[in-house]
Formats: structure tokens, C-alpha cells, sequence
């Protein structure tokens, strides 16, 4: 086995490379990153995208503690514990101006659906900037919380006195966690390594350059990707056991001297951390509130303190970033609740503990039980109101998380979920599994609008390109475990006159035909069919169905892709747009940059 | 759990060293033991030696077992009234001898006693030396698997299955009442563990394919294609028979319906569609594919449908079961050496082939070609390419008019095969069984693993195991939402599990102090750890420049109390506004350690609790054992006289040979292609001392008559020579069948 570096010995790399060249030290593993530059390059109808990076983010080898798990026997059944190939968070500190096409959509009056009934509408720029995609590089509003719950969505929680946000006199000053991280001697975490020209770095970088975060197995690396070095990571974390399965940013209370990031863990347990001040809160620790791993975690919408983790039993608990932890009694919660027990989770959410509840001095704010499966990811609605949350079972359910009801339910094809997005509009939402399919829905009309088949395995990441979407056509991207990144380009009308249709749109949707039925999707999409193996729509007409059947292959549309591209040697298990390029992340830690294609980032 | 053991020394004259025992695994994995069912019984391999195919019987023998409507109907056919049966209500009841567990499961191969040894070694060559010389035998470790296996061997009633009775269902003997034995006598047994031997069936199989005659380490899914094939040929052929029978015994007008009946049933078999008596085995695995011919020059579209047992799909690395199965059906030109025959312009066309799937089966049976011949090496390569697959399934290379295309697959065997190559190996198996969830059937071992354990076998987990032949069965989205619901709760567990087994060592190292944490923190190397070993009793020198902070952890490393600990760590921090947080701290830190004390002893409790209910489980075990043996005694004296019969029975099988020219007509008309044909020639040449030239020159025309479709099966039937018959409609790149 390899032992990590001697960091007091040799407290800069020099000194210990010097130290190797002269034979003290001994050479390591080196799980240093990695920044290279290979040619590849690939075509869409707009142009070319070009390769422009290729940063190899280290996966650190197991903690030295840590019994070797080699076990040579392919039929050991120990259990495993979860991990979660690279993902990655990229995050600018300046307000630039969001998305072109958002503005577009702003003034677009065909904004639809179950958004349509809200008050406020005409906000939904605003909400979605406001957006918390972890990922996003959306960009949060200067002015403070307090503007943000004025607008169209409710903030999280409201009515509930107990759960407004102390109010801070400085907003500048932002409440910091309490613990030190770099003189920690938490067991939990292994190890700090601090960039030694860390404050020089930070103030040196261009005030819009973007920030990276990105959990790879038990690391946690903060990255500035505007600076020319940027293989050099500002601060890595390593953990002793867990691994980080996820995390977020909080688009907030982020600032130049503030950032709010939470992580979830293999362990079930969570970590709220700032990295300016590399101070750091454990909560849920020890899995007192939930023992089982977080799969996702994301701060709540325009709430400073308040995040939303998926736990892998199939609860989302709504924690508090600064309350303590206490075991919680689900007992407690009933008198008050009335709710009672379901067993059939299909029907329903469970409400074990509402926002609503009287108790809120500690954690967990809120637990919702949707069912006893995994959940695999979920995503907020830009508009803020709503939650998609995808399942091991191969579920889809809409939530709206305001007020803690389910909304509808739907089924994969068959197979798990294992990806989720919204469109920017709101609109759509998006969903990749374990059936190597891409499907779109629309959770105002309650049907699937589309398949989508291209990859050659399951499908892990799936985002919209703002910057290629319009008020009729959308721009979408995945990426798969067949280490291929796909783009789409899907209008809804057009697949409702699929031969039209494919000759016009920007000569890039060709739509295949897949059998006769193709005429009668607009109908059928609704009503729902009956096949043998398909669903029925059952749930005993009660007067508001909300489970909805499986629709066989012959009456949904078919999307074919407009590119495939092999973009990467592993596995592929994220995908962002940016302004300027396309972003992929793989298993193994490559996170590529391809280059928008020149003459298309002007327009 | 109940295993069955396969006698592999199955030659004759090595009769009498049977290696049977059993073992309850769910005792091992401290559940208290359910009352017990028939289907608990498994087959199990107790031969040490597998490389004659055993161990992938075991593990097909398993999965079939499993195929719960081929199960029914195999135990169910014949009707127990056919006009040969002597008395009507009788049951066929299974010459299966109870042997005894020896002590020494060793003794029990007195007359082969390398063979333990010789299968450990192979193990040991698959794991690549995780046994360091030296060390525990393999065997001796708890809870390894070899253990285990040992641990089958001691214990439980062994079934021998050392004849066959097919006088009672009828027929002749052949594989089908081999098969059907095996299936009755693990239906029969009450106990819920035991070890079976299907001695006679394996010797019947080996009969019937000579292939299997060396001792080769054999393909699983040829393997399963041959059984198959061997009960579909036995049944039709004991039909046959039947129709006869009555034929013969009915006056003009009946003969005459009676051969229009046959008739007609002939011309079905032609058309692949159904066959008397064997309806059941059609109807379980049988589906029809359609491959489209479009001729480029005269752009005529033929159509043919043809029937298939399973599907061999090409496997590309990073890929998913779903897209192998529609590259399956994706477009191939025909063209150069292969080009097509037009009836339309006569002569060789190229042209553009595509097989769509029209008849969906009950159970898919799908055949990972993970064996690849390369030319470089002339040999077959295993390919490790990462496929993944769901635990649901639906197709989607249907033709347009294919009845319910989107029918829903769920999954429910896994044949694994574990090792470099494809000369070499083990077979193992995970089956879901309906009352007992996932079992992992590994020879002796039987296990229960979880869902997820399932996933493991993608192809890219260090191990070589690798996932080989699936089995889905249909079923409904009613039915897997049901089971999902039902499942929850496991799930739950099982997450948790994984989440603590992180938690646990955390917790582990939270109770060795913080000596272990600090070192985490700040990691030393074991060779500056002794330099500052040595500096320690220097660390008085004020002048010293170490840091005082490494100095503590040296100290500390020994035996130090945590509380220490966080002190000397206090002690280097300035004090003046950290003094309070740092008694907040400790306060924290010791609240932490009671309630993770209190956990730990909870924790101790219940180990304590469960290993008093593992000691009475033991003892009810021991009980049964004894009475095992007490009845074996008894039947002892039975065995000896069976025994003595044996030769009799022996002889009465020799017209089941001559018989063989009835069976298999219909399979014949079945698609076969030697998929196997080619590199199994190759390699029988290579590999067997003595080829026998005329056997391979039959082999080779059969091949060569396969790759002409349109020949008329019944002139195949007539053949003496065991044709290989396979189902694989895996011969898209017709040059390279196997691949």
C-alpha cells in the first residue's frame, strides 16, 4: 500500500519532489490533477465544437486506515458502499446576465401550464435566476433573501414564523459554521490540503471567472477554472471513510468573502462548509436524523439555511444548516400531522414531519417519505414551485413541495431512473434510466411527450443549453454510461407532424417514424392505453388520478439524437452548458471542456 | 438450502466415492430456519473436479429448476396415464438412495483424493494467489467459500441419484427422465437441506453428447442449449412412440385420423411452430424471429420466420443489454463471400439483411458472447466489456406486427462464468427464487445475497466475473410495482447497511482515540514515525526544533487515553479565546463517546442474542443429522441390493440407444447452427489426444448443411451421429459463428 504525503516534512511540492529526486521520501501514488490538452473535435448543425481541455481530477486512493478491500473473491457479497462517480458544481461570484434565452421566454406568451396557474408569472425571469441548480451557473440576485420571497413561488416554509431566517443586520456578514477545518480532528475527515497561495489566488482572479467544486470519491476539491493554473486546487478535502455523493452551493448567500456549500455522504451524514473561511458544520451525524447515504442534496431555492437531501430509503429530509441535530421521533410529529400512516406509497407522499410543524428548533425541518426506494436524483422547477424526484423503482414524481402534495406519477419504460431536469421554461422535464432512453414529459398535460433512443447504455446526466433554446425549440444534452454525450434538439410541434417537421428545423431534428400510430400521438398522450404489460391507469378513478400508466412504444414519438460522441474513455456521469462550451465529467475524474463553436457565441 | 451434488466421477467403476453434504447457510446467516420446502433443494456439485461440464450443469440445472413453468411441466409430463403405465394413481416415485455424511469430508473421496485438492488449486488459479503459501488452507478459513463447501460435505442426507426410473414415466431413458428425476426427487425431499447427485443424469447427457464425454471445462450455454434440445427430442420422441402405440392398436378409420394428426404435426414441426407433447418447452422458451432480405438488384423483399430457444447477442464495450439486443437486429449487408441467394433474379445478390423478433417467449434466455475466437491467437478470448443490465427488460427490435411488443421482462437468473478464458473456469449462478429471494449457487455453497449483489457482474469488477447468460422471464408492471412495494423495507435495510458498514470504522477509529485521527490528519510515514521515536526522550531539550505538536503524537501513538490527547493538542493552540470553545468541544467529544459506548454495547447485546439463537439452531441441526444417519444405515442395506440390479437396469437401456434414431426430428427442424461448431472442432482437434475424424467430418457437412436453411429437417433426423443443435440465432456474422 502507498502512504499520502508528509505534509510537514515537505511542506511545499518542490521540497518534496526534491526530497524524492534525493531519495528521502518515498514516491507516492501521485493524485495530483492533471490538465492536458488532446485534439477532438465534433459536429453539430451549428458548427463545430472544439476540445479545448481536458482536466484530470485525482481520485484518491483509499484512506491508509482503511483495511485494504481487496478482496480477491469476484462472489465476496460484502456490501459496497455507494459512490458516485465525478460531479461537479461551477459557480461565478459576479451577477452576469443569465441565459439569453430565459430573457426570450420572459416575453414569450406561450409559457404554459400548471406555472400558468400561479400568480406572478410574469417574475419567472426572476425565479429562474434564482434557480438553485447546484450546477448552475445561474446567477442569484445581490439584493438578499428578503426580495427573493416576494416573488411569484411562496418561499419554502412560509406561514411558519418558526422557520424565517434570523434576519443577519449585515448581509455582508454572513454566519459561518463553527468548526475549523484545517485543525480538525474529526475522525470523519482525513485531511485538509490548503492551496499555500490560496488568499493571493483569490484576489488576483478575475471577479467573473467561475469556480469549481467537484466531489470524486472521498474527495472534495474547490477549483478556480479562471486561473491559468487551474490544475492546482485552491483546497482539498479528503475523507476518511465516506465518500461525497454530492453537493451544492448556495446561489444566496454566495459573495466574495462567502460561500455556502453543502456535501452528502455515503454515511448518510452531511457537511455544511465555507471555503473562505474553511470553516465547517457536521450534521446529521453519526445518522441520527437518517442513516442511509445522501444521493442528492440542494439547497432550497431562495432559502438561505435550508437544504433538501435525498436519502437513499426513499425520504427527502429538509434540514436547517445551522440548527442542531436530534434524533427524531416520527411519533411526535402525529398528533399534530393527523396524517395517518400509508402503506402504499404510490398514492401519496408520506408526510412525516411537515414544515408546518410546530418543532422546529432542531433538525430535520421536514421529512417526506415517498417510498421505501432508492430516490436517484431529484431537481427544483425554475419557477420554484415544484420538485421532480426520479427513483430506483423507475418513477418519476412531480411534487409540489410548498405545500407537500404529489402531483402525478409516472413510470419509466422500464428500468430505474437515474437523471432529472427541468427545462428553463418549466415546461418540460427530462428523465434518463436504466432503459437507455431519454424521456420527455409534461407535467402540466400529466403525459410523455417523447423517447428519445441514441445511447448505447444507461443514461446518467441529462441538462438544457439555455443558449440554444427558444420559446418553440430546446436544446439538450446527455450523456451516458456508454461514455457517448448526445445533443437533441426536440419541438414540441414538430413531433406532432414528424415528416414536415424534419426537413425544416434547422435541418437537425430528423424524426424517425416509428410505426403507423405516429398521427395519433397528440390524442393518445392523454388518454391513457391499455396494452398487456402496460399499466393500467387503476388507482380506482379516484376523482383525482395521479399515478399515470406506462404508454407503449408504438403511440410516443421517437427523437432521434443530432449528434453522438464519444467523449470520453469511461464512463460519462455529468454534462453542463455554458456560455462558451459544453462541460462532461467521467467516472474516472476527466472533466472536459469543448469549445462552442466561434462563430455561434457571438449571436 | 438444500444442495444437490452432481457425482462427477460418474465413470463406471468409480462408483462408490460420493462427496455429499449439506449445509444450511441460513443458519450461517443467523435467520432463524423456515419450516422447509421442497424448492429449497438445489443442485449442487460436490465433485471436486468440474472441468467435465459439471459445475455449468449445476448451474443451468439451477436456473431451469427455477424457470418455474418449465418446472411444472416437466414434473407434470408425461400425463400420469399413458397406456403403459402399469397402475393408474401411481406415483413414480425416484430410486433415490439417502447416503450418509462421512466424517471426514475428505474420506469420502477415497478413491479420488487429489480431486479436493486438485479443485482447491483450481480456485486458487482463479482467484490468482489470494492464498499466500503458507497460510490457512483456504478450506480452514471461516467463511470462506471453500469453507463453506467443506462444511456442505459434512453434514445432511445426501440423495443419490444414481439410477434412473424410466420405466415409470414410459420412456426410455434420456436426458428428459434424468432431468425429471432431479426435479422430482428435489420436489419429494422433505428436508430443507440435503445434497443431490445426479449421477445417472450426467452419464445419460455424456451418453447422448460426446462432447461432454472428456473432462474439458465446457460452455454453459451450450450446455443449456443441449438439455434443451435433449428434452424437447425426448418428449417428441416418447410422443411419437405413443402415437404409435395407439396407432397400432386402433382399427382402419382411427389409423388414418391418427397419421393425419401426425401428419399435420410433422408439417408444424416444419414450420417451427408446435409439436405434440413438447408444446410445453415451445411455449416456455420458444420465440420466432423474422429476418427480412432485401435483394439490392432486384429490391424484392423475403421474409422467413424462424424459431429460437435463446438469443446470442454481440457484446460492444460500455454498452448496455438493451442496445446489444438492437444491434442484434440491426441492418447487415450481405455481400463479398456472403452474398445472398434471390429466388427473384436467381443468383447471388448482395443484399440487406435484418431480423426483427415476432413472437416474444415466456422466458428470454440471452447468451452474452463473451467468447471471442481470434485469429492472432487462434483461440477464444473472453471479453470483459462492461454491459450492463437491468432487472427489467422490455424489447425493442419487434416486428410491427408482433403481438404485445411491449411485454415487460424482468430478470431472474444470472449464469456467471469466473476466469480468463474460456478453456478455463467456474460457473456459478444467481437465481431469484420465488420464496427466498437472491441465491448465489456456487457447487456446495448456497447463499442468500441481496438485489444489488446482482449488479455486480457487469464485466468490469476486478474478479473476472463476468455475467453470461441471462434469464428474463415475462411479467407484468402490476406484479414488479407489487414486489417493489414489497421490497421496500429490504431496500432500506440494505442501504443502511451500507451506509453503517462506512459508520461502523468510522466509529472504529473514534474508539481507538484520537491518536488514529490525528495520524489521519496529519499522516506520518512509518520511517519518520521511528526517527521520532527516537527523539522523544530528547524532547525535554528545550532547543530542540521538532514540533511540539508531532512530538504528542508520538507519545500518544501507544496507549494514550483520548482526553490526553485532545490536551496536548489544546496545549499548542494560544489560549486565550479557545479555552471555552475547547471545554464546549470536549463536553461534545465525551457526550459523543457515551452514546457511541451505549451503541457499541447495544451492539453487543444483540451479537449475543443472535449467537443464542444460532447455538439452538446448531443444535436442532445436529439432531437432524443424527437421524439422517440412522436412516441412511437402514438404507444401506437397500443400496447394496440396488446395487446389485444396477447391471440389470443397465442393460434395459441398451434399446434407449437404438432408440435414438426416433428422437430429435423435431428439434432438427429447428434453425441450428453450430455456433459453437468451428472452434469446437478446432478445439477438439487441438485438445484431445486422439481426434475421431469421422465425427468431425460428420460435424463439419452438418455445419455446412446448418448454413443452407432451406434443407429439409427430416433428412437431418435420419442422422446417427449426435448433431450439436444449438439455438443461438448467433450466427449474424455467419463466418464467425462463435464470436
Amino acid at each position: 500500500m502507498f502512504v499520502l504525503p508528509p505534509p510537514p516534512r515537505y511542506p511545499t511540492q518542490a521540497a518534496y519532489n526534491a526530497a524524492v529526486a534525493a531519495g528521502h521520501a518515498t514516491p507516492l501514488i501521485e493524485t495530483n490533477n492533471i490538465l492536458s490538452n488532446p485534439e477532438d473535435s465534433f459536429q453539430a448543425g451549428e458548427g463545430t465544437y472544439v476540445l479545448k481541455e481536458d482536466l484530470h481530477l485525482a481520485t484518491p486512493p483509499p484512506h491508509p486506515s482503511e483495511a485494504p478491500i481487496l478482496n480477491p473473491n469476484p462472489l465476496a457479497t460484502l456490501p459496497q458502499p455507494a459512490t458516485a462517480g465525478t460531479r461537479i458544481s461551477l459557480i461565478t461570484l459576479d451577477d452576469k446576465a443569465p441565459p439569453p434565452a430565459f430573457y426570450r421566454l420572459t416575453s414569450a406568451t406561450t409559457l404554459s401550464a400548471s406555472i400558468a396557474e400561479h400568480p406572478g408569472e410574469d417574475r419567472l425571469s426572476h425565479d429562474a435566476k434564482l434557480s438553485s441548480d447546484g450546477e448552475g451557473r445561474g446567477t442569484s440576485i445581490s439584493d438578499g433573501p428578503t426580495s427573493l420571497t416576494a416573488v411569484s413561488a411562496p418561499a419554502f416554509g412560509e406561514g411558519n414564523s418558526l422557520l424565517a431566517p434570523e434576519k443577519t443586520k449585515d448581509l455582508n456578514k454572513r454566519r459561518k459554521p463553527k468548526n475549523n477545518m484545517t485543525k480538525s480532528n474529526s475522525s470523519f475527515i482525513s485531511r485538509v490540503i490548503i492551496n499555500e497561495a490560496v488568499s493571493k489566488k483569490l484576489l488576483d482572479r478575475p471577479g467573473d471567472g467561475v469556480f469549481a467544486f467537484a466531489n470524486i470519491n472521498r474527495a472534495f476539491q474547490w477549483l478556480d477554472l479562471s486561473s491559468p493554473s487551474k490544475a492546482d486546487y485552491l483546497t482539498k478535502i479528503l475523507f476518511t471513510k465516506a465518500h461525497c455523493l454530492s453537493h451544492d452551493v448556495n446561489l444566496v448567500t454566495k459573495g466574495p468573502g462567502h460561500l455556502d456549500v453543502v456535501m452528502g455522504f455515503s454515511t448518510g451524514e452531511i457537511i455544511w462548509w465555507e471555503p473562505m473561511s474553511q470553516r465547517y458544520t457536521r450534521l446529521n451525524k453519526n445518522g441520527v436524523i437518517n442513516k442511509t447515504p445522501v444521493s442528492q442534496i440542494r439547497w432550497i431555492p431562495g432559502a438561505e439555511n435550508l437544504f433538501l437531501a435525498a436519502h437513499m430509503d426513499g425520504a427527502l429530509v429538509v434540514y436547517d444548516k445551522e440548527k442542531e441535530d436530534a434524533i427524531f421521533n416520527p411519533d411526535e410529529e402525529k398528533p399534530e400531522g393527523e396524517a395517518e400512516p400509508r402503506t402504499e406509497f404510490s398514492k401519496a407522499i408520506q408526510v412525516v414531519k411537515s414544515i408546518h410543524s410546530k418543532n422546529q428548533k432542531v433538525n430535520p425541518v421536514a421529512i417526506w417519505k415517498l417510498s421505501n426506494q432508492r430516490i436517484n436524483a431529484f431537481a427544483f422547477s425554475p419557477d420554484n414551485r415544484h420538485l421532480a424526484v426520479v427513483s430506483e423503482d423507475g418513477t418519476l414524481r412531480i411534487i409540489d413541495y410548498l405545500n407537500e402534495k404529489l402531483l402525478s406519477l409516472f413510470s419509466a419504460y422500464y428500468g430505474g431512473f437515474i437523471c432529472v431536469c427541468w427545462s428553463p421554461d418549466g415546461k418540460y422535464v427530462l428523465t434518463g434510466g436504466q432503459d437507455d432512453l431519454i424521456s420527455i414529459w409534461c407535467p402540466s398535460e400529466n403525459a410523455i411527450i417523447a423517447r428519445c433512443q441514441g445511447h448505447q447504455s444507461w443514461v446518467t446526466a441529462v441538462a438544457f443549453d439555455p443558449w440554444r433554446c427558444d420559446e418553440r425549440n430546446y436544446r439538450f444534452g446527455s450523456v451516458g454510461e456508454d461514455c457517448r454525450l448526445c445533443l437533441w434538439d426536440f419541438n414540441v410541434g414538430m413531433l406532432h407532424t414528424p415528416k414536415a417537421a424534419s426537413v425544416r428545423h434547422r435541418g437537425s431534428i430528423s424524426s424517425r417514424v416509428p410505426g403507423l400510430h405516429r398521427a395519433e400521438t397528440q390524442n393518445t398522450s392523454i388518454s391513457r392505453l391499455r396494452s398487456n404489460s402496460a399499466v393500467s391507469t387503476a388507482d380506482d378513478d379516484e376523482e383525482e388520478t395521479i399515478s399515470y400508466p406506462v404508454e407503449p412504444r408504438s403511440r410516443i414519438p421517437i427523437l432521434p439524437p443530432v449528434l453522438m460522441k464519444k467523449a470520453d474513455k469511461d464512463p460519462l456521469c455529468w454534462v453542463k452548458f455554458t456560455e462558451d462550451a459544453i462541460m462532461t465529467s467521467c467516472k474516472s475524474g476527466h472533466l472536459r471542456t469543448w469549445n462552442r463553436p466561434a462563430d455561434n457565441t457571438a449571436s | 438450502m438444500a444442495s444437490m451434488s452432481f457425482l462427477n466421477k460418474w465413470k463406471p467403476g468409480v462408483g462408490g466415492g460420493l462427496a455429499n453434504g449439506t449445509k444450511d447457510t441460513q443458519k450461517k446467516k443467523e435467520e432463524p430456519p423456515p419450516e422447509a420446502t421442497p424448492l429449497e433443494k438445489m443442485l449442487q456439485n460436490a465433485g471436486p473436479v468440474r472441468q467435465d461440464g459439471s459445475d455449468n450443469l449445476e448451474t443451468h440445472v439451477q436456473a431451469l429448476y427455477y424457470t418455474v413453468p418449465f418446472r411444472e411441466h416437466v414434473l407434470s409430463y408425461p400425463p400420469l396415464s399413458p397406456a403403459d403405465t402399469p397402475a393408474e394413481g401411481y406415483k413414480p416415485k425416484v430410486n433415490v438412495v439417502v447416503r450418509a455424511p462421512t466424517e471426514n469430508g475428505n474420506a469420502q473421496n477415497g478413491n479420488k483424493p487429489l480431486s479436493t485438492a486438485e479443485a482447491l488449486a483450481r480456485r486458487k488459479q482463479i482467484n490468482s494467489g489470494q492464498v499466500p503459501p503458507g497460510q490457512v488452507k483456504p478450506e480452514d478459513k471461516p467463511d470462506s467459500p471453500e469453507w463453506k463447501k467443506k462444511q456442505a460435505m459434512l453434514k445432511g442426507p445426501i440423495l443419490e441419484l444414481a439410477q434412473e426410473n424410466p420405466g415409470a414415466y414410459g420412456m426410455d431413458e434420456c436426458s428428459f427422465t434424468g432431468l425429471r428425476d432431479i426435479f422430482m426427487t428435489l420436489v419429494d425431499s422433505s428436508s430443507r437441506t440435503g445434497v443431490l447427485s445426479p449421477q445417472r443424469f450426467l452419464e445419460i447427457f455424456k451418453r447422448d453428447n460426446e462432447m461432454f464425454r472428456n473432462s474439458m471445462h465446457q460452455d454453459a450455454h451450450e450446455f443449456y442449449g443441449l438439455v434443451l434440445n435433449d428434452v424437447i427430442s425426448n418428449v417428441e420422441a416418447n410422443a411419437r412412440k405413443l402415437l404409435d402405440q395407439e396407432a397400432r392398436r386402433a382399427q382402419d378409420g382411427l389409423v388414418k385420423s391418427v397419421e393425419s394428426a401426425l401428419g399435420a404435426t410433422v408439417t408444424h414441426a416444419s414450420n417451427g411452430t408446435n409439436s405434440p407433447g413438447t408444446g410445453w418447452v415451445h411455449d416456455i422458451f420458444e420465440g420466432v424471429l423474422t429476418s427480412e432480405t432485401k435483394c439490392l438488384t432486384c429490391e424484392t423483399t423475403s421474409q422467413r420466420d424462424e424459431t429460437f430457444l435463446d438469443l446470442s447477442i454481440d457484446l460492444e464495450e460500455h454498452s448496455s443489454v438493451t442496445s446489444c439486443l438492437q444491434k442484434f437486429s440491426a441492418e447487415e449487408m450481405l455481400c463479398e463471400r456472403n452474398k445472398f441467394h434471390c429466388d427473384h433474379c436467381g443468383g447471388l445478390q448482395e443484399a440487406e439483411k435484418r431480423m426483427k423478433i415476432k413472437q416474444l417467449p415466456k422466458v428470454l434466455a440471452l447468451h452474452l458472447k463473451r467468447f471471442k475466437y481470434t485469429e492472432d491467437y487462434s483461440r477464444l478470448q473472453k471479453l470483459f466489456h462492461r454491459v450492463v443490465y437491468p432487472y427489467h427488460l422490455r424489447m425493442f427490435n419487434t416486428t410491427d406486427d408482433a403481438e404485445d411488443p411491449d411485454r415487460l421482462y424482468e430478470l431472474y437468473a444470472v449464469i456467471i462464468h469466473i476466469g480468463g478464458n474460456a478453456y478455463h473456469g467456474h460457473y456459478v449462478s444467481v437465481i431469484k427464487t420465488e420464496d427466498r429471494g437472491w441465491l448465489l449457487f456456487d457447487d456446495e455453497m448456497v447463499e442468500p445475497v441481496d438485489k444489488h449483489y446482482v449488479r455486480n457482474f457487469f464485466g468490469d469488477k476486478p474478479g473476472m466475473a463476468c455475467a453470461y447468460v441471462l434469464f428474463y422471464k415475462e411479467t407484468t408492471f402490476e406484479k414488479v410495482r407489487a414486489e417493489q412495494e414489497a421490497e421496500g423495507l429490504e431496500e432500506v435495510r440494505i442501504v443502511s447497511e451500507k451506509a453503517n458498514m462506512a459508520q461502523e470504522t468510522a466509529a472504529q477509529t473514534n474508539g481507538t482515540g484520537p491518536g488514529l485521527t490525528r495520524q489521519a490528519t496529519q499522516p506520518i510515514s512509518p520511517t519518520e514515525e521511528q526517527a521520532l521515536v527516537n527523539l522523544d526522550h530528547a524532547a525535554t531539550a528545550p532547543e530542540l526544533p521538532s514540533n511540539p505538536q508531532e512530538v504528542s503524537i508520538t507519545q500518544l501513538d501507544g496507549s494514550a487515553p483520548p482526553t490526553v490527547a485532545s490536551l496536548t493538542r489544546s496545549d499548542t493552540k494560544p489560549k486565550s479565546d479557545k479555552s471555552r470553545e475547547k471545554k464546549e468541544a470536549k463536553a461534545a467529544e465525551k457526550a459523543r463517546k457515551v452514546a457511541e459506548k451505549e451503541e457499541l454495547k447495544a451492539k453487543e447485546k444483540a451479537r449475543k442474542e443472535r449467537e443464542a439463537q444460532l447455538r439452538e439452531a446448531r443444535k436442532s441441526e445436529a439432531d437432524e443429522l443424527r437421524r439422517a444417519l440412522e436412516e441412511s444405515k437402514k438404507l444401506a442395506a437397500e443400496e447394496e441390493k440396488a446395487k446389485k440390479e444396477e447391471p440389470a437396469t443397465g442393460s434395459t437401456s441398451s434399446p434407449g440407444l437404438l432408440n435414438r434414431s426416433h428422437r430429435g426430428s423435431k428439434s432438427m427442424s429447428r434453425r441450428s447452427f453450430g455456433f459453437l461448431g468451428k472452434d469446437k472442432a478446432r478445439r477438439d482437434s487441438n485438445d484431445v489426444a486422439p481426434p475421431v475424424p469421422p465425427a468431425l467430418a460428420e460435424e463439419e457437412s452438418v455445419e455446412q448443411s446448418n448454413g443452407s436453411p432451406s434443407k429439409p429437417s427430416q433428412t437431418q433426423a435420419t442422422h446417427k451421429v449426435k448433431e450439436r443443435f444449438s439455438f443461438s440465432i448467433g450466427r449474424k456474422k455467419s463466418t464467425n459463428v462463435l464470436s
